[in-house]
């Protein structure tokens, strides 16, 4: 509480420094800002408190709408701005940029005066795989705001009963899937007791695991301008390949489907000794592990590869001139080195910006706490998600497809050659030229 | 032949029955044990109300039964008023293209209401309802539904009590007050539970229309413990979800021997 004050105080009076004479107060400007979370818990609060602090700068009054998960939040956004009302600006999935796009409904930064002034400096400052989601045409769509990385969780102890070393986290596919082995525990029975490795091979969830893995290999699934896909590359296959050798190699994760939300139980409940899973996990694992555990970057082909996800702030075009510009204002006013800060310690997303790991608080925070710090060590080796035209079709097109591979029922040849084809029938119509 | 059937007609109750209530029985036994014990079965497992007191204070709740309860009241009442003149006039009425006016009226039960999603929207903002109860509960107020079904129950009242009401001198109104709508309660209470039971569950078009707390109905409420980013707390998602059925489950378990005769007599199933 104490931390929160003194960095409102803080920010409030940095603020008043740099804007102080130049901007009049503007005349009661509303805004209106969808954010993905149901009402109630902590984040809300977080958010209401920005916003006020906001309001106390300002003078710019801005309306959080909290509106359920991403998804609900996205079809709420395009409800509301087809019918006539709708925000001036939200918090939406940073690979759904193609799909918005498609929809004709977003002002890029460009428009909106974003590049004017410091603005390219301001947008030089994020991390650039937080930015792959956001730039096409040459022109930026979206701020990285609520950002994370996939990483893995592992249980120490497990390690050690395995007789691997805890502080040595697997760092190739060969060392995961023979570590994986080892830690996978059997009863008298034959039955599993404990898993080694569960990766999300679920609905809304395959294609984050499946982008974390075709990097890994080496491998961009998709162009910048959203408008192809490579899943038939050898490389995708390799990866493919991979993943479900897991199971029918290693048998060291289960056949099938493994669910997103069954994850974190699992590990809790020592079922699983490694899982794969988002950083936006670790306050929730932290409080609830009755056994030590370690954080650490995804083993690659050859090294450690990852993949962002998250969400990021996008700009809609209905909004007048001077709501635009004071969404903006908002944009960076969230996105300042303190207040990232704040909000990565509060929440356990990665602050978006390097200039946020300088302040003291967010230093001292990851000096306290180092496996805070695990997942910003693996940036530099994260790709942007898969994004393209028609988002979710080509999302569903390649969660059939492993999903039948993991079962067993396609070979990962067959199930990449699948997607791709079902993928260049969705986008067939946005190929150029 | 006859014991096998019947055996077998038994046995497949038994089946949907327990298929229905074990959803029921796991979301019972994990939201009353701590939740180290949600995957672990376990009889002599501790007992506590700790998820519903974490689960209630999560988020405003009571608001949002309020808000439901409203909600759930006002679209119930005003289709009972809109549906039954409605029904009553398809029934005993006789005007021109009666029939395809009916056709018209039946059409709109194939039109799923996501779809208007948008234009309802546009509507609500036009009218400057956004953000309120009512702009909840407009487009539900009339139902083709409700009016197929009363319409169905009228025409199945003996046209001999019509007569004789009329030879008393009653009115149009008296006579569908006191001859038709006694005769149809069992319709009305059936077609009640299926409407408050859809309202109360309803989601999407809530959760579009509404952006506030006080106007929030306990659904959208509810979807606060379905955020997967942090892993999925399973004792407090069942806590939370008994305490949002537990009024309309109660209410199924207290007026059990009405519903099933309703519906019976309704014939829907």
């Amino acid at each position: 509480m104490i931390r929160r004050r003194t960095l409102l105080a803080a920010t409030a009076a940095s603020a008043a420094t740099l804007a102080a004479p130049a901007i009049a107060r503007a005349q009661a400007m509303k805004l209106s800002f969808y954010y993905p979370i149901a009402v109630g818990g902590p984040i809300p609060a977080i958010i209401d408190g920005y916003c006020k602090a906001f309001h106390a700068e300002t003078g710019i009054e801005v309306t959080p709408v909290y509106a359920g998960n991403y998804g609900e939040t996205l079809t709420k956004a395009v409800t509301a701005i087809k019918g006539g009302s709708g925000p001036q600006l939200a918090v939406l999935l940073a690979a759904e940029m193609h799909s918005l796009q498609d929809l004709d409904i977003l002002a890029s930064l460009d428009e909106i005066g974003g590049l004017e002034g410091d603005g390219k400096a301001w947008l030089g400052g994020f991390y650039p795989a937080f930015l792959a989601n956001s730039v096409v045409d040459g022109k930026t769509w979206s701020v990285p705001f609520q950002r994370s990385t996939a990483i893995m969780y592992y249980n120490k102890t497990a390690f050690t009963e395995a007789g691997l070393d805890p502080e040595k986290f697997p760092l190739t596919w060969a060392e995961l899937g023979a570590a994986a082995e080892k830690l996978t525990k059997r009863d008298a029975s034959g039955r599993v007791t404990r898993w080694g490795v569960k990766m999300a091979s679920d609905v809304g969830n395959a294609q984050w695991t499946f982008g974390a893995i075709a990097n890994q290999a080496g491998h961009v699934l998709m162009n910048q301008a959203g408008t192809e896909t490579y899943f038939n590359d050898p490389k995708a296959i390799e990866g493919m390949a991979y993943w479900r050798g897991l199971a029918s190699v290693h048998h060291a994760t289960p056949e099938g489907i493994t669910g997103w939300p069954a994850l974190s139980p699992d590990f809790l409940e020592g079922n699983a000794a490694i899982i794969q899973h988002t950083t936006g996990n670790l306050t929730n694992l932290r409080s609830n592990a009755k056994f030590p555990f370690g954080v650490a970057g995804l083993p690659g082909k050859t090294g450690p590869r990852t993949v962002v996800g998250g969400g990021n702030i996008y700009f809609f075009k209905q909004a007048s001139p001077a709501e635009r510009a004071a969404a903006l204002k908002f944009a960076r006013f969230l996105t300042e080195p303190a207040r990232a800060a704040d909000w990565s310690i509060q929440t356990g997303y990665i602050a978006v910006r390097p200039d946020a790991y300088q302040t003291p608080a967010l230093r001292d925070y990851v000096i306290h706490y180092p496996p805070a710090d695990v997942a910003r060590g693996f940036l530099p080796v994260a790709v942007g998600e898969l994004s393209t035209f028609q988002n979710q079709r080509v999302y569903q097109a390649l969660t059939n497809n492993i999903q039948a591979c993991l079962s067993g029922k396609l070979t990962p040849q067959q199930a990449m050659v699948n997607t791709q084809a079902e993928a260049d029938r969705i986008l067939k119509p946005y190929k150029r030229g | 032949m006859k014991f096998a059937t019947r055996t077998l007609e038994i046995a497949g109750a038994w089946m949907l029955g327990i298929m229905w209530v074990t959803p029921l029985l796991y979301a019972a036994w994990t939201a009353f044990h701590p939740a180290d014990f949600a995957t672990h079965f376990d009889l002599t497992a501790p007992l506590t109300l700790g998820n519903f007191v974490r689960a209630w204070q999560a988020a405003p709740f009571a608001r949002y039964f309020l808000n439901t309860t409203i909600l759930v009241t006002i679209i119930l009442v005003a289709q009972f008023l809109l549906c039954t003149p409605a029904a009553f006039a398809f029934a005993r009425m006789e005007f021109p293209g009666r029939d395809i006016l009916f056709g018209v009226v039946l059409l709109q039960l194939m039109v799923m209401p996501d779809v208007l999603l948008v234009g309802n929207y546009r509507t609500m903002a036009q009218l400057g309802l956004v953000d309120t109860i009512l702009a909840i509960a407009l487009p539900y107020l009339g139902s083709a539904f409700g009016i197929f079904l009363l319409r169905q129950t009228f025409r199945s009242v003996p046209q001999e009590l019509d007569d004789a009401a009329r030879l008393e001198g009653c009115t149009l109104m008296r006579r569908i007050w006191r001859v038709y709508v006694p005769l149809a309660r069992p319709t009305y209470i059936a077609y009640g539970l299926v409407s408050v039971s859809y309202h109360w569950n309803n989601f999407l078009w809530p959760l579009v229309i509404t952006n506030s707390v006080t106007t929030r109905p306990l659904t959208v409420g509810l979807s606060v413990f379905a955020s997967t980013d942090q892993g999925i707390d399973w004792s407090i998602i069942t806590a939370a979800t008994l305490m949002t059925s537990a009024p309309l489950l109660l209410a199924f378990l207290l007026f059990q021997r009405q519903f099933v005769q309703s519906f019976m007599r309704a014939g829907i199933r």
